[in-house]
């Protein structure tokens, strides 16, 4: 491998495999370099990848029966309190017919996967010898001269190219190495997620959460799920088993001195979440730390003269609460770069502003109109008004509302008023319903 | 269902070169700045896999073996403690997620 390639991607998670196709469909001399055993063994998450850009690398993946585990069809918002859940549901066939609009994945199967499509690309590529995806190599080191990226290093070894493109994920060294991130960057804007995957039978999982075929279903939780940490909860059904975990602010993890173990732990004894497990088995506990969807923690400027930064390594992400939104932006993010190489390398020019038509693009693209128009969703999920009050009200609400007492019973208005004096304010509801109103 | 404890959770994760006795490892802590100016100590309670553990003196001490890689002290310690890299595929620790 002594010549010099077009492009290298580090990172083979879904914006680097996501760049890599893109790449190899439009014949470009590539490598790509993952650390971990294969890709996707390092890499987690909750995870749906929601909208349909999957359909977009791997067309009519939904007619082979790999990578990605059930689509859904049925979502849920639920508000907890200590005891009870009030949830918003929704279930529709809209969502039955391919393309889906959301898929769960387990990483280590779903990247594998993806990258055995990718490397089916490159085989019919022209450079099908030429072009390589490198696991078990940890890049250490973007090569700069003269300001402009030139290879990469790994130990005593350097590989040289035109470009680089930087798809790291959101532990992004490089992107700090070549001074486009903070050396250090606090935990104000950062999250820890943690999770584990317990298995059933696969016939009970589908009779407990009514799936038929391959359909399934995403929960996610707002509230005592969280036990006072600003964040939320989730709970996706896979083939044969339910992917349970928490995403938890990390400075307010930090201030209010809890263990995201114990935070797990109190969940998964929540009434409503141990009927929903019960039986089960843990078969892994894993933690990854997610980037919160606030823009005061992306970098600025996501390109050098040879250099990219995409998916969650550039902290694209959005979590407006109703949803966590990493892997369709890393997807679209490792499109669009990929996109820009190509035309780069057609004008021969990998100067600064050939690249910045990169971030021009990504700008006009849903992922950046996206996190610029939902900001201040963004924030209200991360109020402690929305997070813990409103949950409880809510509850409060639903007990109310819900018993049938042999004694007259209050209007629906009255109740609801109750719960408000006992839980929060009028004056803090409108100023939220106002937050709320602009904000989604 | 039964709760598991951090330890049997932990039981559960495929770590890397588990046959090597000596690794290298890829988080070194300055456990000097831990036990004189760090006021919170937080890496002890937020670390998903408690490598920074407190000891009846209130020392801070810190182990890698058990590391899942999630990256969380890198952010949450604000003394500049922790030095943070990847870990090394051929002789570092870190994990290999079987589901993920
Ligand atoms: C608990 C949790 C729940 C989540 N839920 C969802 C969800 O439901 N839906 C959703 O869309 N998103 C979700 N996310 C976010 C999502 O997982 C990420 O946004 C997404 O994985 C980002 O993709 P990426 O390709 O940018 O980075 P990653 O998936 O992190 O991939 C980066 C890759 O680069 C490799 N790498 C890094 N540095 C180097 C190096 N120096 N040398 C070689 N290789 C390197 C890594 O090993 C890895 O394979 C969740 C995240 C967490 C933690
Ligand atoms: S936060 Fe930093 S300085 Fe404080 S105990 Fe943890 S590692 Fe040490
Ligand atoms: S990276 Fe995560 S698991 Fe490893 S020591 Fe830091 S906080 Fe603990």
């Amino acid at each position: 491998m002594d010549e010099k390639f077009d492009c290298i991607i580090v990172g083979a998670g879904v914006a680097g495999l996501a760049a890599a196709m893109t790449l190899a469909r439009n014949n470009m001399k590539f490598l790509l370099i993952e650390k971990g055993e294969f890709p996707g063994s390092k890499n987690v998450s909750g995870g749906v990848l929601w909208g349909s850009d999957l359909a977009k690398l791997v067309p009519n993946y939904w007619e082979e029966d790999g990578g990605w585990d059930r689509f859904i069809n049925h979502r849920r918002l639920t508000f907890m309190d200590d005891q009870s859940a009030f949830s918003v549901d929704f279930k529709s066939s809209h969502f039955n017919e391919p393309p889906y609009t959301g898929v769960v994945v387990l990483r280590s199967k779903f990247d594998r996967w993806l990258a055995d499509k990718v490397q089916e690309a490159i085989d019919e590529s022209d450079y099908a010898m030429d072009s390589f995806i490198a696991p078990n190599i940890l890049v250490e080191e973007v090569l700069m001269e003269n300001g402009k990226a030139t290879g990469i290093r790994t130990g005593d070894e350097k590989f040289y190219a035109d470009s680089v493109i930087i798809a790291e994920g959101v532990n992004n060294l490089l992107t700090r190495q070549v001074g486009l991130q903070n050396k250090y960057v606090p935990a104000d804007h950062i999250l820890t997620g943690i999770k584990e995957i317990i298995r059933f039978d696969q016939e009970v999982l589908e009779n407990r959460f009514q799936l038929r075929g391959k359909s399934g279903m995403s929960n996610e939780f707002v509230g005592f799920a969280t036990d006072g940490v600003e964040g939320g909860g989730f709970l996706y059904t896979n083939q044969d088993t339910l992917s349970l975990g928490l995403v938890l602010g990390l400075k307010d993890l930090r201030e209010k001195g809890k263990e995201p173990y114990e935070i797990l732990n109190t969940f998964k004894k929540h009434p409503v979440i141990a009927d929903a497990i019960h039986g089960g088995e843990v078969v892994e506990y894993s933690a990854h730390v997610v980037s919160s969807g606030d823009k005061r923690v992306m970098p600025e400027k996501l390109y050098l003269p040879g250099l990219l930064v995409c998916g969650e390594a550039a902290n694209l992400l959005m979590n407006a609460g109703k949803a966590i939104q990493g892997m369709d932006y890393a997807i679209r993010s490792g499109i669009i770069a990929a996109e820009a190489i190509i035309n780069a390398k057609k004008a021969e020019d990998f100067g600064e502003t050939s690249m910045k038509k990169y971030q021009d693009s990504l700008n006009d693209s849903y992922v950046m109109k996206d996190i610029n128009n939902f900001q201040d969703a963004v924030h209200l999920l991360h109020d402690p008004v929305m997070t813990q009050k409103m949950p409880n009200l809510i509850c409060d609400f639903g007990r109310n509302f819900f018993s049938i007492k042999n004694e007259p019973t209050q209007k629906a208005r009255k109740m609801f008023g109750k719960s408000v004096k006992k839980h929060s304010s009028y004056l803090e509801l409108m100023k939220l319903g106002w937050k709320g109103s602009r904000a989604l | 269902m039964k709760l598991l404890t951090l330890s049997e959770q932990l039981g559960l994760v495929s770590y890397r070169n588990q046959s090597k006795s000596e690794i290298k490892p890829h988080i070194v802590v300055d456990t000097d700045i831990c036990n004189t100016v760090c006021p919170h100590k937080c890496t002890t309670y937020v670390c998903p896999a408690k490598c920074y553990t407190m000891d009846e003196q209130g020392q801070v001490h810190f182990q890698v073996e058990d590391c899942i890689e999630c990256g969380t002290c890198m952010y949450a310690c604000d003394q500049g403690a922790v030095s943070w890299e990847f870990p090394d595929p051929e002789i570092g620790r870190g994990v290999t997620w079987n589901y993920g």
